[in-house]
């Protein structure tokens, strides 16, 4: 299993191409719209975008605080749903009671479409950056506690048998086998947690706030500033961006067996540790 | 070289057997399967004995409950005559699969056993090196599984088995997957090592030959119901050469062991 975003070194011969292709397409776009082909009230010219950034994110900076502050939410969103998500799939994994207990709740919640709770969670928890916290969480727990439940109840009978077999209590084999086997799966819950958790806080900014990208978006369409609009729209893919690559590099340094390099890498640093010990 | 097994409390009688079943079945939890039946035997100490027979007619499930992996469902089971009702410290068994840890080196997958004992000490990490230098893998040392071959790793895990320290090893078609060469080569091996540590050893396999090649006394088993159905001596003296298997009295028990199994 390979890391499929992670350490491809972008030659520039491979790059051409595609930067080729992304101009033509925004040259196409601009000229299509100049010649009135394209409304323009409702689909800027790419200058237009360009401008605005220019605008929002060098010459005045408003866009900064909002970034920050979606980003905050989101993260914050998603560390509370993780923490939430990992304790109860651990719960589970370790008893059977215990998850006959909690998977109907954790089911009824992935069918919900958790978007909806959006009113309910503004209203309990206010306009402020509570809410999006709050929403970014409740998306983001669902596809954690599976991915995480699923790593850490596979069985290898065999290599059970081999923990059993040289005398390793439940706690060693829980923390020596099931923990590291489970790791590849659950890095792909946070990552699509992440992903998820950034959806949340933006909706809610959507529907009721007074600061971050998603209010920032939105009042700039309300005045029909669309280059603005988009503009802040590219934000939150930078932001997305941030959040999945942080999530991927993380990902490749603890499962760090799936890819060739790093495990070369870290077989030469043992090599090492172990002949300084002596 | 240094001694690897712990050493059973010296024992008064050489003869005492260290392994030991009378009537032992296993009847798994449908009740449909007898997977073993009425099987009888004893292994004194030092002794190397093989297990054949045809797929399903219960080896591994033998040495699972000998292993004290799962329980009897009839009969008993004793190693150093005391009743087997959990897996104890003084038996190893190797498995049909390698069964390594893919994120830990080689050497760390060998030092397993250390470290579900206790502490890793520094005579730990230097038997585990010397292991792994026994089985041709000192190089190999930091290596990961996904960087070694099928074989290598089978190596590993002999090596992790021998540093359980265990004198009572069971092994389960451990080189059945790898190649004539390299199978031959590790049985010979193999055979030396727990010669030298004196170790009492059960070794599955469904290869007549090799069966007979390796071990002081054969159990031919077969299936539905799982039995032992013929315990054959083997004569030769150790070490043996490669060259015993083309000799008439090699052949002959070659024929024994295979008109029980053909008569099945
Ligand atoms: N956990 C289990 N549950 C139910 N039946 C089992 C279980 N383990 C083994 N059996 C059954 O017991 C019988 C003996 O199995 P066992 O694994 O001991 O065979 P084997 O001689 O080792 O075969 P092979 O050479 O293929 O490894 C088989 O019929 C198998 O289906
Ligand atoms: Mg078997």
């Amino acid at each position: 299993m390979k890391t499929p975003f992670a350490g491809h070194a972008l030659s520039l011969t491979r790059l051409l191409p595609h930067l080729a292709l992304f101009g033509t397409l925004i040259l196409a776009w601009e000229i299509a719209v100049r010649t009135g082909l394209i409304q323009s009230i409702m689909v800027p010219k790419p200058s237009t975008i360009f401008a605005a950034i220019v605008e929002l994110y060098f010459v005045k900076g408003t866009i900064w605080y909002h970034f920050f502050v979606t980003l905050t939410e989101a993260v914050a969103g998603f560390i509370i749903g993780a923490a939430i998500a990992i304790a109860l799939a651990v719960g589970s994994s370790l008893s059977d009671a215990f998850r006959r207990y909690v998977s109907p709740y954790a089911v009824v919640l992935n069918v919900t479409p958790g978007i909806a709770l959006t009113p309910v969670i503004i209203a309990w928890f206010g306009f402020g950056m509570g809410s999006k916290i709050a929403l970014a969480a409740v998306i983001s727990f669902f596809p954690i506690f599976v991915n995480t439940l699923t790593g850490l109840t596979q069985t290898d009978t065999d290599r059970e048998e081999l923990f059993r077999s040289i005398g390793a209590s439940r706690v060693q084999i829980f923390t020596r086998l099931r923990v590291p086997a489970a790791l590849p799966l659950l890095f792909a819950g946070l990552k699509i947690g992440l992903t998820t958790a950034l959806i949340g806080a933006v909706v809610a900014e959507f529907a009721q706030a007074t600061e971050g990208v998603g209010v920032l978006m939105s009042r700039f369409s309300f005045q029909l500033n669309m280059g603005a609009s988009i503009a802040s729209l590219l934000s939150m893919t930078l932001i997305g961006l941030i959040l999945f690559y942080s999530m991927e590099f993380l990902d490749d340094r603890m499962v760090f067996w799936r890819r060739e390099e790093r495990r070369e890498a870290v077989s030469r640093k043992r090599a090492r540790a172990w002949k300084r010990r002596g | 070289m240094q001694r690897h097994a712990v050493r059973s409390k010296a024992s008064p009688d050489q003869n005492a057997p260290v392994v030991s079943g009378s009537g032992v079945g296993k009847t798994f939890a449908s009740g449909t399967v007898i997977a073993l039946e009425d099987a009888g035997f004893s292994v004194p100490k030092g002794r190397f004995n093989s297990l054949v027979g045809p797929s399903g007619c219960g080896k591994s499930t033998l040495l699972r409950l000998i292993s004290g992996l799962i329980e009897p469902t009839s009969g008993s089971l004793q190693v150093h005559g005391e009743e087997v009702t959990k897996p104890r410290q003084d038996v190893a068994m190797m498995f049909q699969r390698a069964t390594l840890l893919e994120w830990r080196t080689a050497i760390e997958n060998v030092l397993l056993p250390s470290e579900i004992g206790g502490r890793v000490t520094s005579e730990d990490r230097t038997r585990a090196m010397e292991l792994l230098k026994l089985v041709g893998l000192g190089d190999f040392a930091f290596s990961f599984p996904a960087q070694l071959s099928g074989g290598m790793q089978q190596r590993v895990a002999l090596a992790r088995l021998l540093q359980t320290g265990a004198d009572v090893l069971l092994l389960d078609e451990p080189f059945g997957a790898l190649d004539e060469f390299t199978r031959e080569r590790l049985n010979v091996e193999l055979l030396r090592i727990v010669t030298e540590i004196e170790a009492t050893t059960i070794f599955v396999t469904h290869n007549i030959a090799e069966a007979i090649f390796l071990a002081d006394e054969v159990y031919v088993m077969t299936p539905r119901p799982g039995r032992i159905a013929k315990i054959i001596d083997v004569p030769f003296d150790r070490p043996r050469e490669l060259s015993i298997q083309t000799s008439p009295e090699f052949n002959h028990l070659v024929e024994e062991a295979r008109d029980i199994l053909g008569a099945h």
